[in-house]
Order: C-alpha cells, then sequence, then structure tokens
C-alpha cells in the first residue's frame, strides 16, 4: 500500500500533468480529470462502497426514546436513579438524575430484532438494512466542538472535514460537479471545509430553492445577462487566456484556470436539471414524501442527495437539524422523526431498488445523543414536560448499504443507557470504518501540514470490523 | 477524553522505549500458588484484553506496558498503575472497574465481572508478578544540545556574498547572494520583466492595490536611474502599504470581528487592533518593538495616554484568536485557549509549533513539556476572558482605555441624547401612566401608540448604553492578581495534573539562563523581551522570511510558519542571515527591508519561463538551451532563475476592481460590524439574565460597498457579510487558522463568481461609466480600460477581438451595457487575476 502523501498530489506533479495543452484539453472532455485534484485515483484496499450520504441529524438525537430501550429507567419513571455519576457529569437542571421513560414503545423489528421505536414506523419497515451502533461515543458535550467533531475529527481546531478527505483520497467521478456536496449545512463552514487541504476538496453548500427561480448553488446563474451574450463573453474571456497561455506555454496554472472557467461553464448548464425534482416520478416523490408538509423539504433534500450520488458525487450530506430537546421531548420528539423518518427511509428503499445501496454508504447519526436522565430548564415542570440534556458518553447512529452488515445490532450500553459496556465505537472508529469500506486506510491517508502528516483520525480510529459484511 | 493534537499514544516511528532484557533466575518456591494464581488467572486476561494497547509486541498505549513487572510498575503517563495492596490507588482497577468515565479500559467492552474480580483480588494479595523479563520503560528525555545544532536554532552569521562572474548584474547584496548560487548551478537568470509588469508587480505587492493610469504614465515616462526607487518610496509612503501588510499580519491573528463560533457574539473592540496594525505599519513601527507591544504592551511604561492606548490595543494579538465561550467546562475553555496562544506565539515569531507539545514532548524539534508550560504559565497567570452574566457565556478580557479629549467630547455629546431620550421617555411613560385604565377606544388607541414608542426607545437608549462612545475599551490583556506556574495537563486533561513547570522561555532557544520573573507578573514582559532580542536566532530569521514570501511568492525557507526540523531547509541560508542581521541593523525598519528587496535585479525579472512538460509538450519550451537547463536542474525555482506569479489574494482582487472603476473610498477604519444600526442586534436593552447579545446584519452600512476589503467585517460563522463575500471564494483564510502563506487554489466555484456575481457585474458598471463620461473614441477607450484592468497597453489582435465584440453585444446602441459586458470580461480574464 502507498501512503498518500505529496508524491501523487503535488502541485508539481500536477502542474506537469496538466500540461497537455488547451487542444487536447477540449478533446478529453470528462476525462480531463487528471488535470486537477479532483481526478480519480484507485483506492488503497478493496473498497466496499463507492460514495457516502451522510445524514446528518443536528441537535442530538435521544437514543433511548428511538433505538436503546432501558427497562430500568422505564421502570424508575419519574424517580431519582442512582449512576454514580462523577461531578462534570452534571448538567444544569439534571442534578436530580430522574428517570425519564419513553412514552412511544421502542420494539424489535424485521427478521433481525433491530429495536426501533413507532415513532419511525418507515425506518422500522427497513430495519434488516440497517446496521444499528448502539454505544458511539464522542468527547464534547456542545454543540459547536460535537458537530465539528462529527464532521473533522476534532473538537477545537479547523481541520478537513470527513468529504474533503474523501474527495482527496478518491477523487471525483464526475468533473462537472464537486466531489462533495452538502445540502442544508448549518453555519459554521468549518464543517465542510478542507482546511489545509486544496480548497477544491471543501464541500460545496447546496440550498434547496423555496423558489424555483432562486439557484441551489451560489453564483450559478447570470440573471442580468443573455444567454448570448453570456456565451460571448465567456468565450472572450477564454480568447483572451489563450493568448495568455500561447505567449507562456509553461505555466500549467493558465491551462487549469482555463479549465475550471470551463468546468464552471459546463456546471451552469447540468447542475439546474440535476437539481430540477420536477422529472422524478409521481411514485418516488411519494417514496420520499415530497410534496407532504411535514416531509417536503427533508423528502427533497434525500431525493437530490440521491440523484447527486448517481451522477457520480462522492460524498452527499444532508443535514437535518432540529433533535435538540432540552425540554418537553415527548412533545418535540415525534415532530422531528415525522419530518425526516419517511425521506431517510425513502433514500435506503430508493437506493436499493436502483441497485445502488450496494456501493453507497449511508451513515445516520446526530452529533451526540441525549442523557436517560430529564432535564427541566425551568424547574417547575411535571416530568412528563421535561427535556433531556446533551450525552456524547454513548448514543446511537445506523449506517446500511456498501459493505456493513445489514439487520444487526452492535454495541450495548449500560442500564441506564449512559455508558458503553461492549462494542463502544468512537467517532475516530467511525470515520476510521467509513474510510476502510471506501477502500482507504485512515492511517495511512495523511496530508503534510507543518511539518506532521495530518489524519482524519488523528493517532486514533480503529475499524469496526464486527460490522463489516 | 479530549482529542488533542497528536498524542503519543500510537506512534510508532520513534522508539521510546529500550529494552533492557534480563533473563533471571525463577522466583522462590514460596510463591508457589501465587504464582499458578497469576500464570493460569491474571496474565490470560492480560494478555487477552490488555496487551493489545500495552505492550511491546503490539501498542504502547498511554506509555503504559502491561507485559511485565516492571512496566506497571514505571506505569504509564498518568503514573504507576497498580500499587500492590490498595484497590484505591491502583489505577488499573479504577479504569477496568469503569469508575472514572475519563479511564475507561479496556475502552471498547467493559472486562467481566468475574475478570474483574481476579484483577480485585491480585492486587489485593500485592500482585504478585513473576514476569522477570523486564523492558524498562527509558523515556529519552529532550536532548538540547543536540537540539541546537538545528540551522534555525543556531546564532545568525553575518557574511558577504560570494564573487560572482557576472559583476554586471546585481544591483544589491541581495542580487550576488542569489546570482553566486544561480552560477554555482550553472544558470543564468531570465530577462527583466517589461516596465508595466514591474510597476503593476510592485504596486500590488506593496500596496494591494493596482497602478492609476496616472501611475502608469509616469513611470514609463521616468527615464531617470531613480525612477524604481520613486515608485517604491510612493508607495512605502502611502496608507495603502500600511492597510496591505496589516492584513498579512492579520492572517496569523486569527483576527475577526466575532468571538467564538457559537452564535453570532461581536467582537466590537476588535476593530482597534486592525486600525492599531495599519498605524504601526504607517509610522514603520521597528519590528522589536511591535512585538513588545503586542506580547506585553500592557506591561510597558508608557509617556503619555496615547501610547499607552496603543499599547494595550496591542495585546489583542493574544486574545483575538478563535475561543469557544458558549462552554460549561471552563477550565477546559480556558486551557484551550492557552494552548492557542502558546501555538501562536510559537509559529508567528517563532516559527515553532508548539500546540502538540500541550500532550507529549515534540517528537521532532528539542521542545519538551517543561518548554510549553513554561509559556503555557505565562498565559494562565493573564486574564484573558471572563464569565458573562449570560448561562454559560464567557467573552473575551476587555480593558477600559485611557480616556482623551475626544472621547470625552463625544461622551458628553452622548450623555445628551441619552438623557432626552431618557426624559422622551419618561414623559411617555407619564402619559402612559395616565391613560391606564381607561377603556374608549382613543386612549387604548393612545395607549398601544405609546407602548411602541417606549419600547422603541428602551432599544435605542440601550443599544446607546452598550456602545457609549465616551467609555472606549479594547479587547485586551492584563495580568492576574496572582501569578503562579502551571502545571503539566497530562494528555491535556486539565483535571490529570502532573509535575510543576516554572515559568519561563523555550530552551532550544535561548542563549543564557532563564529570566527571573518577578513577584505578581505573569511573565509576559520577560517573553516579549526575549522574542524581541537581537539574540534570539529565530525572530528576525522568521520576520525577514515572512516579507520575502510576500515579494518572492515563496519564503528562502517554503514552511514560512515553520522553521524546525521537520520543516523546509533554508534555499539561501546565507542571504537569509545576512537579511535578519541587516533587518535589525537599520533598526528592525521593514520598509527599509522591502525596499531593499523591491529594488533588487532579482525583483525585476520575468516570470515566463516556467517548465513545460517536456513528455507531452516536447515542441512547447522556448527552445532555448538555457531555458531547458533552467527547468532541468531547478524546475521548482527554488534558486530564484525568474520570478513566481501569484494570484492576486481576495482582498486584492476587490480593491483592484475598486480602483478601476475609480470608486475607492478614501481610507476608512473604525468598526467594520455596522452595529450602529440597532436592528443588527437581538438581547438588548441588556438583560443579563437572557441571552447574550448577539449581531445579525440586516441592514449593511451603505459606504462600505467602496471601502478596501480590509475594513469589511470578518466573521467566523456563515458566510461573509455583502461584498466580502467575495473573500470566501478566493481562499481568504478561515479566522480560526494560522496562515502565513495562503493558498492559491483554482476550483470552478471561483469561476462562476467572476462569470455570475453582482459584484464584478457592479463594478464594471461603474467601469463603463466613467469611461463612457469622457468623449473619447472607442479605441482611446479601450486603451484606458486595458490600462485600468490588466494595468498594459491593449494589443492590436486584442482591439480588434474587443472592437468586435462591442459591436455584436451593443444591442440597439446600448453604450453602457456593451462597455460594461467587456469590463466584466476584463475582470474575469486570467491575466486580471494574476501578478505576473
Amino acid at each position: 500500500m502507498t501512503t498518500l502523501r505529496h508524491s501523487p498530489f503535488s502541485r508539481r506533479a500536477w502542474l506537469q500533468r496538466t500540461s497537455a495543452g488547451f487542444g487536447a484539453l477540449a478533446l478529453n472532455g470528462l476525462l480531463q480529470a487528471a488535470s486537477s485534484p479532483l481526478a480519480l485515483r484507485a483506492p488503497m484496499v478493496q473498497p466496499r462502497a463507492k460514495r457516502v450520504i451522510f445524514l446528518f441529524m443536528s441537535g442530538g438525537p435521544s437514543q433511548m426514546d428511538l433505538f436503546d430501550p432501558k427497562p430500568l429507567i422505564q421502570k424508575k419513571h419519574g424517580q431519582s436513579v442512582d449512576a454514580k455519576l462523577p461531578e462534570q457529569h452534571r448538567h444544569e437542571s439534571t442534578e436530580k438524575l430522574l428517570a425519564l421513560g419513553t412514552d412511544i414503545p421502542v420494539r424489535p423489528r424485521g427478521q433481525s430484532g433491530v429495536t426501533i421505536s413507532d415513532l419511525l414506523p418507515h425506518t422500522a419497515a427497513i430495519a434488516d438494512e440497517l446496521c444499528l451502533l448502539r454505544a458511539v461515543h464522542a468527547d464534547n458535550n456542545q454543540h459547536g466542538p460535537a458537530v465539528l467533531q462529527i464532521h473533522t475529527g476534532a473538537i477545537a481546531e479547523a481541520r478537513p472535514s470527513l468529504g474533503s478527505w474523501i474527495s482527496y483520497g478518491l477523487g471525483t467521478e464526475n468533473q462537472s460537479l464537486p466531489a462533495f456536496l452538502t445540502i442544508h449545512p448549518g453555519i459554521d463552514t468549518r464543517n465542510y471545509a478542507a482546511s489545509f487541504l486544496p480548497a477544491a476538496h471543501q464541500g460545496t453548500p447546496l440550498v434547496l430553492p423555496s423558489k424555483v427561480s432562486d439557484p441551489a448553488i451560489d453564483f450559478l446563474t447570470d440573471p442580468s445577462t443573455d444567454a448570448a451574450t453570456q456565451q460571448r463573453r465567456f468565450d472572450f474571456i477564454q480568447r483572451m487566456n489563450r493568448r495568455l497561455v500561447e505567449r507562456d506555454p509553461g505555466d500549467a496554472r493558465l491551462e487549469g484556470m482555463i479549465h475550471s472557467l470551463e468546468t464552471a461553464f459546463r456546471m451552469q448548464a447540468a447542475t439546474p436539471d440535476l437539481v430540477d425534482l420536477s422529472k422524478e416520478t409521481e411514485a418516488t416523490k411519494k417514496l420520499y414524501g415530497i410534496g407532504e408538509k411535514t416531509t417536503d423539504k427533508n423528502g427533497r433534500a434525500c431525493l437530490l442527495a440521491r440523484r447527486l450520488s448517481e451522477a457520480g458525487v462522492r460524498f452527499v450530506q444532508v443535514t437535518m437539524d432540529g433533535w435538540d430537546h432540552h425540554g418537553d421531548i415527548r412533545g418535540g420528539l415525534p415532530k422531528i422523526c415525522a419530518a425526516s423518518d419517511l425521506p431517510c427511509a425513502g433514500l435506503i428503499r430508493d437506493l436499493k431498488s436502483r441497485g445502488l445501496l450496494e456501493d453507497t454508504l449511508v451513515v445516520w447519526s446526530g452529533e451526540f445523543g441525549r442523557t436517560p436522565w430529564s432535564q427541566d430548564l425551568s424547574r417547575t415542570a411535571p416530568i412528563e414536560k421535561h427535556g433531556r440534556e446533551h450525552q456524547p458518553e454513548s448514543f446511537c447512529a445506523w449506517m446500511a448499504g456498501g459493505g456493513v452488515k445489514g439487520g444487526l445490532m452492535h454495541g450495548e450500553t449500560d442500564e441506564f443507557g449512559f455508558r458503553p459496556v461492549s462494542g463502544k465505537v468512537h467517532l475516530h472508529d467511525l470515520h476510521a470504518t467509513i474510510l476502510h469500506l471506501l477502500g482507504l486506510n485512515h492511517e495511512e491517508l495523511t496530508w503534510r501540514h507543518q511539518g506532521r502528516d495530518f489524519r482524519l483520525t488523528d493517532v486514533y480510529g480503529e475499524v469496526v470490523r464486527e460490522i463489516l459484511a | 477524553m479530549p482529542s488533542l493534537p497528536h498524542q503519543l499514544a500510537s506512534d510508532r516511528r520513534i522508539p521510546r522505549l529500550v529494552w533492557i532484557g534480563v533473563v533471571a533466575g525463577l522466583s522462590a518456591a514460596a510463591h508457589g500458588s501465587d504464582d499458578a494464581f497469576f500464570r493460569e488467572q491474571v496474565e490470560p486476561i492480560l494478555r487477552e484484553r490488555c496487551y493489545e494497547c500495552h505492550s511491546h509486541g503490539e501498542k504502547i498505549k498511554g506509555g503504559l506496558v502491561l507485559d511485565s513487572r516492571s512496566g506497571w510498575q514505571a506505569g504509564g503517563d498518568s503514573g504507576p498503575a497498580i500499587v500492590p495492596g490498595s484497590l484505591e490507588k491502583s489505577r488499573i482497577i479504577e479504569a477496568v472497574r469503569y469508575a472514572n468515565p475519563d479511564m475507561e479500559m479496556p475502552p471498547k467492552a467493559k472486562l467481566t465481572p468475574g475478570e474483574i474480580a481476579v484483577l480485585e483480588q491480585w492486587v489485593a494479595r500485592g500482585a504478585h508478578d513473576p514476569r522477570e523479563t523486564a523492558a524498562v520503560a527509558v523515556k529519552p528525555g529532550i536532548d538540547l544540545e543536540e537540539g541546537r545544532k538545528h540551522w534555525a536554532y543556531q546564532p545568525l552569521r553575518d557574511s558577504a556574498p560570494s564573487l560572482v562572474r557576472d559583476q554586471a548584474w546585481p544591483l544589491s547584496e541581495v542580487d550576488a547572494f542569489l546570482l553566486a548560487k544561480l552560477e554555482a548551478a550553472g544558470l543564468t537568470p531570465v530577462a527583466e520583466a517589461e516596465p508595466h509588469t514591474w510597476l503593476r508587480r510592485v504596486t500590488f505587492d506593496l500596496t494591494g492595490l493596482p497602478p492609476t493610469e496616472n501611475e502608469i504614465a509616469a513611470f514609463l515616462a521616468d527615464h531617470s536611474d531613480q525612477s524604481h526607487e520613486r515608485v517604491v518610496d510612493r508607495l512605502l509612503a502611502s496608507r495603502a502599504y500600511a492597510e496591505r501588510w496589516a492584513r498579512h499580519w492579520l492572517d496569523l491573528v486569527g483576527y475577526a470581528e466575532q468571538i467564538g463560533t457559537e452564535g453570532k457574539i461581536f467582537a466590537e473592540h476588535a476593530w482597534r487592533y486592525r486600525d492599531y496594525l495599519v498605524e504601526s505599519y504607517h509610522s514603520d513601527k521597528p519590528y522589536d518593538r511591535f512585538v513588545r507591544e503586542q506580547l506585553a504592551g500592557d506591561l510597558l511604561p508608557a509617556a503619555s495616554p496615547e501610547q499607552r492606548r496603543e499599547q494595550l490595543i496591542a495585546t489583542g494579538f493574544i486574545v483575538l484568536g478563535d475561543v469557544d465561550i458558549n462552554a460549561i467546562d471552563k477550565l477546559k475553555m480556558e486551557h484551550d485557549f492557552i494552548d492557542g496562544q502558546v501555538n501562536k506565539v510559537g509559529a508567528v515569531f517563532l516559527g515553532m509549533t508548539l500546540g502538540c507539545v500541550r500532550c507529549h514532548d515534540h517528537k521532532f524539534d528539542a521542545i519538551g513539556q517543561q518548554d510549553y508550560y513554561a509559556l503555557a504559565g505565562m498565559f494562565r497567570s493573564t486574564k484573558t476572558t471572563f464569565k458573562t452574566r449570560h448561562g454559560i457565556w464567557s467573552n473575551v478580557h476587555r480593558v477600559p482605555l485611557p480616556e482623551l479629549e475626544e472621547d470625552r467630547r463625544l461622551g458628553a455629546k452622548h450623555e445628551q441624547t441619552l438623557a432626552a431620550w431618557r426624559q422622551e421617555k419618561a414623559g411617555l411613560e407619564s402619559e402612559s401612566k395616565a391613560l391606564a385604565g381607561k377603556t374608549d377606544a382613543e386612549s387604548k388607541k393612545r395607549l398601544d401608540e405609546l407602548t411602541s414608542k417606549i419600547k422603541a426607545l428602551d432599544l435605542r437608549i440601550g443599544h446607546g448604553e452598550y456602545f457609549h462612545p465616551g467609555k472606549p475599551q479594547a479587547l485586551a490583556v492584563a495580568d492576574v492578581g496572582q501569578p503562579a506556574d502551571m502545571r503539566v495537563t497530562i494528555r491535556g486533561n486539565p483535571y490529570a495534573l502532573g509535575d510543576t513547570m516554572p515559568r519561563g522561555l523555550v530552551r532550544v532557544a535561548m542563549w543564557g539562563p532563564q529570566p527571573a520573573i518577578p513577584a505578581g507578573q505573569s511573565g509576559r514582559l520577560q517573553l516579549a523581551d526575549w522574542v524581541a532580542d537581537a539574540r534570539n536566532p529565530l525572530t528576525a530569521r522568521v520576520a525577514v522570511n515572512r516579507v520575502w514570501q510576500k515579494l518572492f511568492g515563496e519564503g528562502l525557507v517554503r514552511s514560512v510558519d515553520y522553521f524546525g526540523v521537520r520543516g523546509e531547509t533554508p534555499s539561501h541560508p546565507e542571504l537569509l542571515d545576512h537579511l535578519a542581521h541587516r533587518f535589525m541593523a537599520e533598526g528592525w525598519s521593514q520598509k527599509k527591508l522591502i525596499r531593499t528587496l523591491a529594488l533588487s535585479r532579482a525583483y525585476r525579472l520575468s516570470s515566463e519561463g516556467a517548465p513545460a512538460d517536456s513528455e507531452n509538450n516536447p515542441s512547447q519550451s522556448d527552445g532555448l538551451p538555457e531555458s531547458a537547463g533552467r527547468n532541468k536542474i531547478d524546475p521548482e525555482n527554488k534558486l530564484l532563475w525568474r520570478m513566481n506569479r501569484q494570484r492576486l489574494d481576495a482582498e486584492s482582487i476587490r480593491d483592484a476592481m475598486l480602483v478601476a472603476s475609480g470608486r475607492l473610498a478614501a481610507p476608512a477604519g473604525g468598526p467594520g460590524l455596522p452595529l450602529e444600526f440597532p436592528e443588527n442586534l437581538s438581547g438588548l436593552p441588556l438583560n443579563e439574565k437572557g441571552n447574550h447579545p448577539q449581531f445579525a446584519i440586516k441592514t449593511e452600512r451603505a459606504s462600505q460597498a467602496y471601502e478596501r476589503t480590509l475594513y469589511l467585517p470578518v466573521v467566523r460563522t456563515g458566510t461573509q457579510p455583502g461584498t466580502a463575500r467575495l473573500r470566501d471564494v478566493f481562499d481568504f483564510p478561515q479566522p480560526a487558522q494560522l496562515t502565513g502563506k495562503r493558498n492559491e487554489t483554482t476550483v470552478p466555484t471561483q469561476s462562476l463568481y467572476l462569470l455570475n456575481a453582482d459584484l464584478i457585474r457592479q463594478r464594471a458598471a461603474d467601469l463603463a461609466d466613467d469611461l463612457l463620461k469622457a468623449r473619447d473614441s472607442d479605441e482611446e477607450r479601450l486603451g484606458r480600460l486595458w490600462r485600468r484592468v490588466l494595468n498594459r497597453p491593449v494589443t492590436d489582435v486584442e482591439r480588434e477581438d474587443a472592437l468586435a465584440f462591442l459591436a455584436e453585444t451593443r444591442v440597439g446602441g446600448d453604450d453602457i451595457a456593451a462597455w460594461t459586458e467587456l469590463a466584466r470580461a476584463l475582470f474575469g480574464t486570467n491575466e486580471f487575476l494574476l501578478r505576473f
């Protein structure tokens, strides 16, 4: 195995490969990949998946209410539990450690018996496709750092995002599109940033337009100018650019810039079609809940994710916000479940029926989970109106598709649902496993920065072999 | 456990352990039953559940090995693993019981109760361990003597350049150093660039702006020997120079007008530090003074209130980085912030990476945890944050500035305004009171009116009290009441403490004993003195290398922020030392240094002649044997036989369009965030029980569209506001990152921006409008357009092309639209984006 370091990707090597001349460039069409940092690259080990769709549940879904029922908590509902919790784990308004049971049952599903709440009926119906991780572990209990960690592995520093590492490791299959697209990302751009990796690997944010006239990608269109004038202006620029190259044929960057302008002009043409969901059949739209008030936004995002994956985008992320239930979780949780359940399950079904699930890895996770005991910031609400505090110590995530065992539950937590007792999967392990499934060795996918070889997993992470199909 | 920069855990590159294998005699027979217990019950558990991470055969995580008796006796990073006989004191028992969430072993799956019981029994019975083959961990520690042999820690050596064959080529010693190396490699430099290329280059490099039409004409008409000097001196004297170089410095600071990344907390005083930088560069403040002020300005004597202010503001350097202020765990927050500060001081001034030493000795450089915590103790003894009364929010420390006459005047005026508002409010309130309880429609209507008026006044008063111009403050530091040395935090965990480390300096770069830190002081003054000392081997080298990189595209040391063992070695070590020496001899003057470099022959060279790919394009090399030789011998241009090209940075791209269209506003300054509009703020009037006040830019300050990009607000989360959006597209560094050299990427999103962004269209429209004001012919206009955008004459081919473009685009004689499109096209060309 070779270590992906500077050799194949150095600017020089890239420049050398680029200088095929502008004529060749035009002929090569989509194969001109070699000239860019997004050039297609062979994986390091046998890949099980070619692409990833990451369904990010922002806010911290409550694993106990959704996937990991705890009889003790259920039994002790409203009473204090003795979890022997050290001081630093007692948070504001959780000090009493009042057990908060679930009011909606979590039951075994399908052939496999993977446990899923009635709140997620559509996910329950695809239980046998899911590999449910029940002892995922993260390091920080605040949203900002925790969200950063699930995206980049780091808590405080700006580091390349998971999608950026994958783009760097494998390149892209569609030169008309970026390798890493993120739909409805949160406001912290560090979560999809390339950081010290070349900027071509950064995530391109995409916001589904609420109006048809709004572009889904910034600066994708020029509403102020007619098409003929745009074409004329583009041609004029490229003539200027070509004359410049002729004056100094050695500077491969000039050709890289010409190429980039070509791609951009192609994106202008190709992307609106790709993000136009109107041509999908009614049956497909229904599969995702498109057109229904509660599921429309997430449904469209998930369908778009499928279309982008199908078109060769290596890493697509869909963020669904609304899981942060500090109060009245029994009121709030059903809403976000209703908004996300069908879109996520529909995506799995759609991928499966198109034969894409085999080599598409879908990952569903929040940045952390929630405590088994209640939180009541008002300090006056009855237990039924309580919520739950953040819990990075253990939570649930699921994976499906490319290379993972379906219908499997991996990991266990203690009787409270607080600490992992077996099958603990740290976020670093999750990252290592995702890379492994794509054929990348997390210890060897490195980038030299300020004298050190950086990895997505820093010095941590082990592939979770038990879940590999 | 927190994720920290590369811990020693799984490092397998450096042999940290030395085997002292001794096979000794068998244990005494008396231990027979203990032996059997160990062999049969204890050892299998250790082997199966612990060795994977704690043995010589596999990994040695946390420095702990359990495959020998001496292993657990010596223990790991946290100390001995077992205290025989004591279950309470034995960390291994605590770990397997999962009693401490930060130390649960084995991490993935707890041992069975039976296994735990075996280990407990073993420890309780005295932890008899018959394994005599001992692997003794010997931590080699830091070898300072060896470490100091690295070039960057060696004292500066000033030397004269070797003699060169081509005596006519060098214009200065700088050139002689460069030419000597080229000649030694059998290379000759390329020819000089054309005059207009040099003028564009030097104007962008020194000021971040393009030359104007008049400046181009003046230079091309000046045939005297002093023509270059006149340009350089004019540029260095301009405020634009200071603005450009202040921005370079901000790239090293993590500067933003937002604090942290949680929510949108404004850093309402940050701009003072930015303006301080502009003033410092404008007045060519000596670099050693500049360093001292930023590290310890609060501790320096001041001759006047003005100077005191300046020095206080300068310490913003320490606090204007990224810090997560919405933290429950304040101790951890504080330690993370300190880590950022230590790292910043190391990288910015010294070219050292210190961040990793928080958890373990540096793997490559002779920098130990002792050094890290010596510095960290100084920052721990410095006030940098404070806890607000809003929930769990902290904020960055602020210091009231000495009030000047101007503040008193503004303050008094502001008080009058506030008093008038309060009086108005009182009037409305008493009217409201009188109407209270009345039920007629008229009264109710009036009451509603009054309520909304009072609410609006409340907002204005609350806003006016919060942003009081008479009470100037700065985001700055002060020493704490009781400065103290700091204890090592094991693996960066602030709750797991090791030895106390006395405050002091980084030993590998010291030439004398540790300084005495007076009681009651943090030690930052001693730090500042050491960094700014002419004997410090790193400071001047790092500083001149940064300047060199900005002018020549690459540093003499290419890893500009890292001069350590794993960094790049200098391409011209003698030249680097010569420049560093000269820099200090000339009073640490950055302007003099820049002048010397900008007036060199090397700086005049053409940037053409980069290597063509000979395999694919044999015919595309220029055919000269010299060129082939240059590219063969030095394809990366390390010897500087030609100038390196650079892409304009985001600021220059935007600012150049403003200059080209004739619309650049006069130098500004002051707050970048438009917080003067109350609607841009939430959480005011201040309610201490409510959330922390935050900003959201709903109203932009119209004048900012024409100000230099430096003065636009910088935010940490979300897209950059308004026309500053362009920064996001063209490699503006994330404020969380310290960036000595910016990326120059080429991605389609940039091309989309150039093709479609409204900002480009607006500037093009301004430019077209300006061109059409004069009664020129189209040919004359084209000449002006080219001089303004590409800063050179238009060629015949281009003129024809452009005239044809105009004719096709001019529908129904709409001149302005056609010229706008042409200007847009020029702003989209590679030639505009690059500085040659």
